[in-house]
């Protein structure tokens, strides 16, 4: 009886190996599979660095402008987006009433709408000879190719990311917190500005990180009802059309490098405050 | 330190109350009776209509509430958590936030962050935070829910004789019998309505339903049918079938409300007085009401002892000294005569 018992125990543990060499096999075919994607999804990145002709990059006339054009309007649309996005975000976050869901889909419309599409109904409705184009025409706003038209395109190609990224930010905010604010004689405007908005700012920040995103990378939109003025995107199209695809490092290099700094601080801040907790 | 409170809530759940506040208060009620909804209907974030404060947004409230978990704000230090109840720039009340810490005796603790924190630390960091507006009542939810066991008592009564000292009424919302026993003022919450209010030793001795009985910890609660009045003999009989036993009772009139013969009543009786025979058999009141089961369960606390007797279909808890348990041979299994006196059975007729 003991020795079988001994018998069982040797081919238990031998089963229990070969279970091991098993999962040790899945873990590397997991680990293949993750590299292959990761190798896919970078691969572009690394053809730029193969391809860029380092020692002959020269900016196209008009390229500079551009730069100043995405730079300046980006910024001012991400303000805007900001200041009124922020308030829907939030009282869509803590409020409940009957036919939400519609206020929900009007604001997704935009998002889940293809940008070119988008340009099109844009112009439908603001360009000038449009139903609300003429009237505004009249009292000097013109949004069709002005820096105005510029920047209403980029709101719309912006503003539901950022409400939708922001909304789910206060969410996660317990409202109890909130309460005993109001509890300890604090107003709900210093509540929500020490309280809501720093517990958020995770949220918040990633929310604001892919409006610039969007914003600054605007095409299908701005194509339309903004050709001019010309920011990086529309330069870039246009650089390509005109003298190909040699004409397009030296601004790409640049919309890579005054993309990317914000959303990457934004992300290092956010970790870091993860960290602290 | 009375305070009286008659409120009237509507939503979100129905509610219209009217109790003192008297010291340290328990406001003793099952999960889903509404407690946590009155506490915070009391600090203004449930609207509601009634006395004190009535009609005034919380941030008017002269309240401290200290939330179930407590609340405190993750971003910031133990001492910016008090810092903020002052108001204006936090660093402006590091002084006066830190003297308030120090004197729940977590002036060590001072830059901590709430996560740091054990449970009985975050709920003095929140009352700390919770008396730097010097509140005229504190509210508390489920104090001891977020407590461990093994210090929950010593935290609470830090808790009581703390705010003893300092004169502010308290109401604490729990369903934790403990802590009414702990506290200077009970009030139960049963069937939506407050059904009793009472200091501890009063409360615990006389429940007033057999719902206020079983919130305050009564483990022993049965029915029984009347039987029969015998008033030359000065008892009622009452028949408890889950047992298939005879008990009776003080008598009561057959005209009393629910007390005629046939009708359905609950009683119970506390587990200190389900006797066991005594050592000796000379006191004839010693053996009333003679009750045959077979012990379940034997649970040794110290120097005394909780067991389980099974009487038929009900299971009836005593408590008796270790060393009776021990003179008896008591062990589970063993088969014995318990007696409970007449006038210690509790009755609540229906």
């Amino acid at each position: 009886m003991a020795l079988s018992a001994v018998d069982t125990s040797v081919v238990g543990s031998a089963a229990a190996y070969d279970r091991g060499q098993r999962l040790t096999r899945r873990a590397w075919l997991i680990a293949l599979a993750g590299l292959l994607g990761l190798g896919f999804l970078s691969l572009p990145f690394f053809g730029l660095l193969i391809s860029t002709p380092w020692t002959q990059l020269q900016l196209q006339p008009g390229d500079v402008d551009s730069l100043q054009v995405s730079l300046l309007y980006t910024v001012e649309a991400l303000l805007i987006v900001v200041a009124f996005g922020t308030p829907v975000a939030w009282w869509l976050a803590r409020h409940d009433f009957r036919g939400k869901f519609l206020v929900e889909l009007l604001i997704l419309l935009p998002l889940l709408t293809p940008p070119l599409a988008m340009g099109l109904l844009l112009s439908m409705s603001y360009g000038p000879y449009s139903w609300l184009g003429q009237p505004l025409g009249k009292l000097g706003l013109s949004l069709t190719n002005t820096p105005e038209s510029f920047l209403l395109a980029q709101i719309y190609g912006s503003a539901p990311y950022f409400i939708v990224a922001a909304r789910s930010a206060f969410e996660g905010v317990p409202r109890e917190l909130e309460q005993i604010s109001l509890t300890l004689g604090q107003s709900p405007w210093r509540t929500f500005w020490r309280i809501t908005v720093p517990l958020a700012g995770l949220g918040l920040g990633a929310g604001v990180a892919l409006a610039w995103v969007r914003a600054l990378g605007e095409f299908g939109i701005v194509l339309i009802v903004a050709y001019y003025p010309q920011g990086i995107p529309v330069k870039l199209w246009v650089n390509l059309q005109d003298t190909g695809l040699p004409a397009v490092y030296p601004l790409l290099w640049l919309f890579f490098v005054i993309g990317l700094p914000l959303p990457l601080i934004l992300g290092a801040l956010s970790r870091r405050r993860q960290d602290r907790r | 330190m009375v305070q009286q409170v008659r409120l009237s809530l509507r939503e979100p759940i129905a509610l219209d109350v009217d109790f003192q506040v008297q010291g340290f208060t328990a406001l003793l009620g099952a999960s889903g009776e509404g407690k946590s909804t009155l506490i915070k209907a009391l600090a203004g974030l449930v609207p509601s209509a009634g006395e004190p404060f009535g009609g005034l947004p919380p941030q008017r409230r002269p309240i401290g509430y200290l939330p179930q978990g407590y609340a405190l704000f993750p971003h910031l230090r133990a001492w910016e958590n008090v810092a903020y109840a002052f108001g204006g720039a936090l660093k402006s009340h590091r002084q006066r936030a830190v003297d308030l810490l120090d004197s729940v005796g977590l002036a060590a603790q001072a830059d901590l962050r709430p996560s740091q924190l054990s449970g009985g630390q975050q709920q003095r960091v929140a009352l700390a935070r919770a008396l730097a507006r010097s509140p005229q009542l504190l509210l508390l939810d489920e104090p001891t829910s977020a407590l461990d066991v093994n210090t929950r008592d010593d935290v609470m009564a830090e808790l009581v004789s703390r705010m003893h000292q300092l004169g502010i009424p308290a109401l604490a919302a729990t369903h934790d019998a403990g802590l009414a026993a702990m506290s200077d003022w009970v009030v139960v919450l049963a069937g939506r309505r407050i059904v009793q209010q009472g200091p501890p030793r009063e409360m615990f001795a006389r429940p007033a339903s057999v719902a206020a009985a079983a919130l305050l910890g009564v483990r022993n609660r049965f029915t029984a049918t009347v039987l029969r009045h015998v008033p030359e003999q000065g008892y009622t009989e009452l028949h408890w079938e889950e047992a298939a036993t005879v008990l009776r009772v003080p008598l009561r009139a057959d005209a009393a409300p629910g007390w005629a013969v046939g009708s359905t009543l609950d009683w119970a009786v506390s587990p200190d007085d389900v006797r066991l025979p005594p050592l000796k058999t000379d006191r004839a009141d010693d053996a009333e009401n003679p009750i045959a089961g077979t012990i379940e369960h034997i649970i040794v606390q110290e120097a005394s002892a909780t067991a389980a007797l099974r009487c038929g279909k009900a299971r009836l808890w005593l408590r008796a000294p270790l060393r009776l348990i021990a003179h008896h041979g008591l062990r589970v299994g063993s088969a014995v005569t318990v007696h409970a006196r007449a006038a210690q059975l509790q009755c609540w007729p229906r």
